[in-house]
């Protein structure tokens, strides 16, 4: 059962997500001063949310990477680091489709818009030190983890500390009654999405090591 | 006490190795006059207005490029003579290597900051807020370079006990080091406005920097020679490759 729980994660997402998609556009009303372009924001705060859960999870992992030598948490930080530029990449190409419609312009230079970009940055950064740094870059790669995931508050916080225009943190528990109904199940489909991928990438991640693994056990035996 | 008086003993050595040629102030030195000369051919040309807006970027970003230069020459000096090995096979505590090599590149980037702020106060007329409140600008730099190196010396010494590829510090650095950067942005810009604002700005770039410097200093260890090896069913795997399937 419990190897079987990504993929459970999957199939309970796939008819949520289908209808997630038609309560919002065909089931809620469309907000009063940002018409049709405010339903992005039932995509776009979840995968918001979820790219910053997947820099902890990511930092944690790499933590505990870099303190016991553990192959499987590397897999969980790679795993949680790419799911998180995913999300990431949905967030940053939402959110300045949601800003041309309401702020007339796409980027505002934002301080939520640019620590979340760095943020997305510095996990492009990680991936990239993962498959193309040197030979010692896996304890690298784990502090930059690391430095990502102090970076989680930061993010979480710019819109208090920089006075921005993004709105604030609070603006979910303040929607109407019939829009928040239409954002937990889309935040639910989306977390259902990701779990599923996240535990088979994980999954993957670590039968790639065990034959790698394999192979080595192999050739020293023949050696 | 005795980690300082370490870390003071590896200044005073790379800081007399300094003195001998002056290599690394003077070739940081000497690209803070170029990114000075090409902003000033790039920029003088606009509004006074939009002056206050680009000096910010202007101070930080030429910070960062020159920090990572430095950087990378210090860490170079010891690979090149094979030094940081046996530093690290030394009976000397990991952690003032670290405090050795942040003071060293502080140093620098704080001398290269000597230059960068006066001139940009005679290439711009909007720098004039920097000589205005000399004191704020002073902390408001010392504070910036201490969250850069503290972070930098990290990254800078992982890279350096690897093999090669250097220039994996600027995609590493440059993302990590932004919010920090952000933070000086957004002060350099009040300082210029001469917004009382100023003062609650340095004391939250204070908190990052000793937020930064704690985190890169319990890391250092780690990343410079990893943890504990554990026994060796486990260790000595992750260096092994199996090689593509044909």
């Amino acid at each position: 059962m419990r190897r079987l729980l990504p993929e459970l994660c999957l199939i309970a997402a796939m008819p949520l997500l289908v209808y997630s998609v038609q309560r919002v556009f065909l089931h809620t009303p469309n907000e009063r001063t940002m018409g049709t372009a405010f339903k992005i924001f039932f995509f776009h705060v979840p995968m918001g949310w979820l790219i910053m859960i997947m820099a902890v999870i990511c930092g944690i992992a790499a933590g505990v990477q870099l303190r016991r030598r553990s192959r499987r948490a590397g897999c969980v930080a790679l795993a949680a680091s790419e799911l998180g530029f995913v999300t990431g990449l949905g967030v940053l190409l939402t959110g300045p489709i949601w800003g041309h419609a309401t702020w007339g312009t796409p980027w505002t230079g934002d301080a939520r818009q640019v620590s979340t970009a760095l943020l997305w940055l510095i996990l492009v950064a990680y991936l990239l030190l993962r498959h193309y740094g040197p030979r010692t870059s896996e304890r690298l790669a784990s502090a930059l983890a690391i430095f990502g995931a102090v970076n989680v508050p930061i993010i979480y916080y710019a819109v208090k500390v920089w006075k921005t225009m993004h709105p604030s943190n609070e603006v979910v528990g303040k929607l109407p009654p019939e829009m928040r109904a239409s954002f937990w199940p889309c935040l639910l489909a989306l977390v259902l999405v990701a779990l599923g991928l996240f535990a088979v990438r994980i999954r993957q991640l670590y039968l790639a090591d065990e034959l790698d693994e394999a192979w080595v056990r192999s050739q020293d035996r023949a050696a | 006490m005795r980690r300082l008086r370490q870390a003071y003993l590896l200044l005073r050595s790379d800081l007399r190795q300094e003195l001998r040629d002056f290599e690394l102030v003077l070739t940081a030195g000497f690209f803070t006059v170029v990114l000075l000369a090409m902003f000033y051919l790039s920029f003088a040309a606009l509004q006074a207005k939009a002056h206050v807006a680009a000096l910010p970027g202007l101070l930080w970003l030429t910070v960062a490029f020159v920090g990572v230069l430095t950087l990378t020459r210090v860490f170079d000096r010891e690979r090149e003579a094979d030094t940081l090995r046996a530093l690290l096979a030394a009976p000397v505590d990991r952690l003032a290597i670290y405090l050795a090599k942040a003071g060293m590149t502080l140093v620098v980037l704080l001398l290269c900051s000597a230059v960068l702020v006066p001139g940009l106060w005679l290439m711009f007329p909007a720098g004039a807020g920097f000589a205005a409140q000399p004191w704020a600008t002073a902390a408001l730099v010392v504070l910036g370079c201490v969250g850069y190196v503290a972070v930098g010396t990290l990254f800078a010494a992982g890279l350096a006990t690897g093999s090669g590829k250097n220039t994996l510090l600027f995609v590493i650095l440059y993302p990590v080091t932004t919010p920090l950067l952000m933070y000086a942005l957004v002060t350099t810009r009040a300082l210029l406005d001469g917004d009382p604002a100023v003062v609650d700005y340095l004391g939250q770039m204070v908190a990052l920097d000793v937020i930064l410097f704690t985190l890169a200093a319990l890391l250092f260890e780690s990343v410079l020679v990893g943890a504990a090896a554990k026994p060796p069913t486990h260790a000595a795997r992750s260096d092994r490759r199996a090689p593509p399937v044909a």
